[in-house]
């Protein structure tokens, strides 16, 4: 016989009187799983905007994935998707810099090279067969604000972009400084054959290159949640804190 | 120099001995959960990717994932403390719900053009009788190996799987905050009604 108090095991949601309780092998397992605290203030407003783009991944984003996905073969979708990961590596070798992480800036450096020479200007991932090279994780910068200890803050739905929280989106803002495909837009960079049409095709083409995955993804979790806007909210959450400790 | 150890040299060696016997033995058991998850991975995989028969894939996997899953432990623990104010009739039912919700999940997510290339770590214990075996799977369609960490759990039947991570994500976890709310506003019944209704949709399918 175990005694322990019912706030230990029904969380933030128990009252505070403290209940004895006989702890069986079925409750030892209640005990086991963390309880996630989750930061959640604008829930009503974040519901609406998860509902609103809900619709718009069914009546909009799904139809132009699974068409482009009918159009553009895999192989092709992977290539283009490589491509822009390629082009964003000034991204993830600052914020490695930034935090701190000197070998994983030198492997990014190292994929870079590799990638855009042997892997025909980032096309084929050819650092995938260098062991010192794969599975680099990629850092960014609503990262590196959590690795210099700056906490999430409450969590936001964005419209169009989805999940988010404070700190990831002063992140996004950080990464779109960052990425190669914005620096004429605010004006890093000043070469003729970069036009402004120019950049926003390439970043349209990203964009849509990635909704087939990105789209099946969601879908997925919807399928199987019995509330979607908890599940994802509380993957999202959880995932990006295990970025952060990576 | 004294040739016969002391009485307080034989107590540390063989406080020593005991304590490596017990590591050993440990270490030998949570190999036991290695190889329990590498035949069950591997036994699914094959019936995933042996053609398809008139079965759809969750059916034809479940008795491997049966095997190999403590269903009712992931139930209790995905249901959370809510669990106490289930009658019997209530966790079984939630119990079995659940354990489809979970199969039919689980098929989707192994479901692929290719098989997977999977890289087995080696289990950490983290009790005396459950332990961690981190993996990284490679699918056709990912460009990044993902981080898939199981957890297992030594019953008096073996090794069985009670909690999957996928990137840092708890398969428990996000059900328990998922199913925490829904409990505490309507009780057993809105989470049997909640299962209930997420079975009886279409099952997905993936272009």
């Amino acid at each position: 016989m175990l005694c322990l108090s019912g706030c230990a095991i029904s969380g933030k949601h128990s009252t505070a009187k403290s209940v004895s309780v006989h702890l069986s092998e079925g409750d030892a397992d209640l005990a086991n799983v963390p309880e996630q605290k989750t930061n959640d203030p604008w829930q009503s407003l974040n519901r609406t905007t998860f509902g609103f783009n809900d619709r718009l991944n069914t009546y909009a984003l799904r139809p132009v994935a699974h068409g482009y996905a009918a159009i553009v073969p895999n192989r092709v979708r992977t290539g283009v998707s490589n491509f822009f990961d390629n082009l964003n590596y000034p991204v993830r070798f600052i914020n490695s810099v930034l935090q701190g992480k000197i070998t994983r800036s030198a492997q990014e450096t190292g994929k870079f090279v590799v990638n855009s020479t042997a892997g025909v200007g980032g096309l084929i991932r050819v650092s995938d067969h260098i062991s010192s090279l794969a599975d680099v994780p990629a850092e960014d910068f609503g990262q590196t604000l959590g690795v210099w200890g700056i906490a999430p803050g409450p969590y936001l739905v964005l419209p169009v972009l989805g999940p988010s929280d404070c700190r990831d989106l002063a992140g996004f803002a950080g990464d779109f400084a960052m990425s190669p495909l914005n620096w004429h837009t605010i004006g890093l960079i000043h070469y003729g054959f970069i036009t402004r049409p120019l950049t926003i095709a390439l970043s349209t083409t990203r964009s849509v290159n990635g909704l087939p995955k990105a789209v099946e993804s969601y879908d997925q979790m919807k399928a199987e949640a019995v509330d979607p806007y908890v599940a994802m909210r509380n993957g999202y959450l959880s995932y990006r804190a295990e970025q952060v400790k990576k | 120099m004294a040739l016969n150890p002391s009485r307080s040299t034989l107590k540390l060696a063989m406080m020593l001995l005991v304590v490596s016997a017990g590591r050993q033995s440990s270490a030998a058991s949570v190999d036991d959960a290695g190889a329990v998850l590498r035949s069950s991975v591997e036994e699914i995989l094959s019936i995933a990717y042996s053609g398809r028969g008139n079965e759809t894939l969750a059916v034809r996997v479940r008795p491997a994932l049966e095997k190999c899953f403590a269903f009712d432990i992931v139930t209790r623990q995905a249901m959370g403390p809510g669990w106490r104010q289930f009658s019997a009739t209530e966790q079984k039912r939630a119990t079995d719900l659940f354990s489809e919700l979970m199969i039919r999940t689980y098929s989707a997510r192994v479901v692929g053009t290719q098989r997977p290339k999977i890289v087995f770590g080696s289990p950490v214990a983290t009790a005396s009788d459950r332990c961690e075996i981190p993996t990284r799977v490679t699918t056709s369609t990912s460009n990044e190996p993902v981080a898939v960490v199981y957890r297992m759990i030594k019953l008096p039947a073996g090794w069985r799987i009670y909690d999957v991570l996928i990137e840092g994500v708890s398969f428990v976890a996000n059900y328990r905050a998922q199913f925490d709310e829904l409990i505490q506003k309507g009780g057993a019944l809105a989470a049997i009604r909640t299962l209930e209704a997420k079975l009886a949709e279409p099952v997905p399918s993936h272009s």
